[in-house]
């Protein structure tokens, strides 16, 4: 697989790496770098594919280009929805990042040139690259619910990209008086954080417990027919939130009700004014309503053709990547990381259109960019491709010191993706001997889950 | 005889690129785990333990404990039993290397002092101050406070059923406030 562009590119990195030894003249040096790698976004797949090219290799020029100065975790902005969490401790800048030497552009790109392998900015800027990493996260479908478009953000949150949209959800859950409905529309997967509608639910019915609001319910109306941790979520739900079974109107005397896509859960309507959601067979008039609306790949990878144009939901619109590398299945000078690509195989929640993505996940993301930086350095340095490993631990804090995980791994086996089946599963259901398990393993994940947190965040930006 | 192994590994990984056989990465392997157990091994999260610098034998241990069932975790037991022994081998012998760092934390000093007591019946094996020389002990100087008192809560708690039978009997006789005085004590102790 691209043995030319190997062999031209440890040709020109030996002749650099040659070149100070004559006494290379002060014009060509100020190009000199071993090899210039420009980042896409700067979240949490961008920042640590950045800081992980600079470690791997120090003599390599990395520049990251990010519009915003402050980047904000999606992960566990549940919380700061109903109150559990100051949305400033997601917040963190690039300061760390600057530190390391990496060039970080706060700037808005315009566009990939593929064949001069440059990259523009908003700013006017052209910068020239060895290897390019394109993290650029998701975008909206903003199609596919009749009476619904991106204007309507303000009134009708997705809170699926933290910041001002998790603060107006916040605002907005604690003006809901008590009795009313918040309602989680679900779109057809695959979407990033699987589990984050579900902890969203759960977290709410907390609220809800906390704040003598115990006649209000949380509806999700979810256009898939199964979820991530289905059934730790609902012996939670159980044990919490008043759960008996599916369906809506389904637990009278509960506050969380989940409408699967086949039974009536997929939205395919909605009158803003009334703030009315309907699907086939049902209408549901929220109080609160949070739409999350369908995902593809950040624009400018599909800008960039780096999407797939065919193919089933888990293809199309999204970006493939080589295994072994990350790199882009259309141009092996450009590397694909984060929720933008599609990647792995697994058997998720049984429903077979879903089988074939590894989770949309920070944790992932941030393996995903170490493979990619590893391999970006290998190339650089002339070395052959390092063994790739893939991880993804998610935690979902779903009430007060009860918290759930899954774990994934992965490997490449014979230039495929493999699900490591031993490697992976969600948090126990019952201890081995079928007891229950005990509260005390659901409060360590809890605290799992915070400790984890500043763990992503520093292994990326800092 | 790990470095010499380790180095092994690499330069075999090097000769035999393109083979079908996958070859171990260990800085590839430990990168997964820098994602909750910090850069280098490095905790910035007060929930999870610094790894870098353990001994070796502990890292070991605790691992294997974990593939085979024989110790209790709300999560590791799942992930760790994807790996081979081999690569568990590897990943122990890659983090003992790496330098010893103490969390940067606050302790409260009556705590301490209280810990400083009660800590005077573990030092037979943890040392006085938590820094072990035995390479099954783990460090316990530095780390972070809460961690350390999560794992004693553990060892205290019969739900967990933990493996070494000697901290179990020394946890249950520890108070809640004891348990948290013992974890600021070493925590403090980060020389």
């Amino acid at each position: 697989m691209n043995r030319i562009n190997r062999r031209e590119f440890i040709k020109l990195t030996a002749a650099v790496g040659a070149l100070p030894v004559l006494g290379f003249p002060a014009v060509a040096r100020a190009g000199a770098a071993k090899a210039r790698v420009v980042v896409i976004g700067g979240g949490y797949a961008g920042a640590t594919a950045a800081k992980y090219v600079k470690l791997g290799d120090a003599a390599i020029d990395v520049t990251l280009i990010e519009p915003n100065k402050i980047y904000t975790s999606c992960p566990l902005s549940n919380e700061v929805i109903v109150g559990h969490r100051d949305i400033k401790t997601l917040e963190i800048g690039y300061d760390g990042l600057k530190k390391r030497g990496i060039n970080v552009l706060h700037d808005f790109v315009t566009g990939v040139d593929r064949a001069k392998k440059t990259v523009t900015t908003q700013g006017g800027k052209t910068l020239a690259y060895d290897a390019l990493v394109v993290s650029p996260g998701i975008d909206f479908h903003y199609t596919g619910i009749e009476g619904y478009n991106e204007s309507m953000i303000e009134d009708i949150p997705h809170a699926y990209k933290a910041g001002p949209q998790t603060l107006l959800l916040k605002k907005q859950l604690e003006a809901m008086p008590d009795g009313g409905k918040f309602v989680i529309v679900v779109p057809k997967g695959p979407f990033r954080c699987p589990p984050g509608p579900y902890e969203r639910a759960s977290l709410v019915a907390n609220y809800f417990k906390h704040h003598g609001k115990t006649k209000s319910k949380v509806i999700i109306m979810d256009a898939n027919d199964s979820h991530s941790k289905k059934g730790l979520f609902n012996q939670a739900w159980a044990k919490l939130y008043g759960w008996e079974k599916e369906g809506l109107g389904a637990n009278p005397n509960g506050m969380i009700e989940w409408v699967k896509g086949a039974e009536g859960g997929t939205v395919t309507k909605l009158d803003a004014k009334s703030k009315t959601v309907s699907s086939d067979f049902v209408d549901v008039k929220a109080d609160v309503l949070n739409i999350i609306p369908p995902h593809k790949a950040g624009k400018i990878a599909a800008d960039a053709g780096l999407t797939g144009t065919q193919g089933n939901n888990f293809e199309k619109g999204w970006c493939k990547v080589e295994p072994m590398t990350m790199a882009s299945a259309v141009d092996p000078n450009i590397y694909v990381v984060g929720d933008s690509c599609v990647a792995g195989e697994m058997p998720l929640y049984g429903n077979p259109n879903a089988a074939f993505d590894m989770p949309k996940s920070a944790h992932i993301a941030m393996t995903q960019a170490k493979v990619a930086a590893a391999a970006i350095v290998a190339k650089v340095n002339g070395q052959p491709v390092p063994n790739p490993y893939y991880a993804n631990t998610c935690y979902s804090v779903v009430g007060d010191d009860y918290g759930i995980s899954v774990a994934h791994l992965y490997r490449v086996e014979n230039g495929t993706f493999k699900y490591i089946k031993e490697g992976s599963g969600v948090s126990m259901m019952t201890l081995p001997d079928k007891s229950p398990v005990p509260a005390a393993y659901r409060k360590l994940e809890a605290e799992y889950a915070a400790g984890w947190l500043r763990n992503v965040m520093a292994d990326s930006f800092s | 005889m790990q470095k010499v192994v380790l180095r092994s590994a690499i330069v075999s990984c090097l000769l035999l690129a393109g083979s079908a056989q996958a070859e171990l990465n260990v800085s590839g392997l430990a990168n997964t785990c820098n994602n909750c157990h910090g850069t280098g091994g490095v905790s910035a999260g007060e929930s999870m333990p610094s790894i870098a610098g353990l001994p070796e034998g502990y890292l070991k241990n605790i691992m294997m404990e974990w593939k085979t069932g024989k110790r209790p975790s709300a999560n590791m037991t799942r992930l760790i039993s994807g790996y081979t022994d081999e690569e568990i081998a590897a990943l122990a012998a890659h983090y003992s290397k790496l330098p010893w760092v103490p969390a940067k934390q606050k302790t409260d000093p009556k705590l301490v002092k209280l810990g400083k007591k009660v800590t005077e019946k573990c030092s037979g094996c943890h040392g006085d101050t938590g820094k072990s020389d035995d390479a099954d002990t783990p460090s316990l100087h530095g780390q972070w406070s809460q961690y350390l008192q999560l794992e004693a809560l553990k060892y205290r708690d019969d739900a967990f059923n933990m493996p070494n039978k000697q901290m179990v009997k020394a946890a249950k006789k520890l108070s809640d406030e004891e348990i948290k005085a013992v974890a600021e004590f070493y925590a403090s102790q980060s020389k």
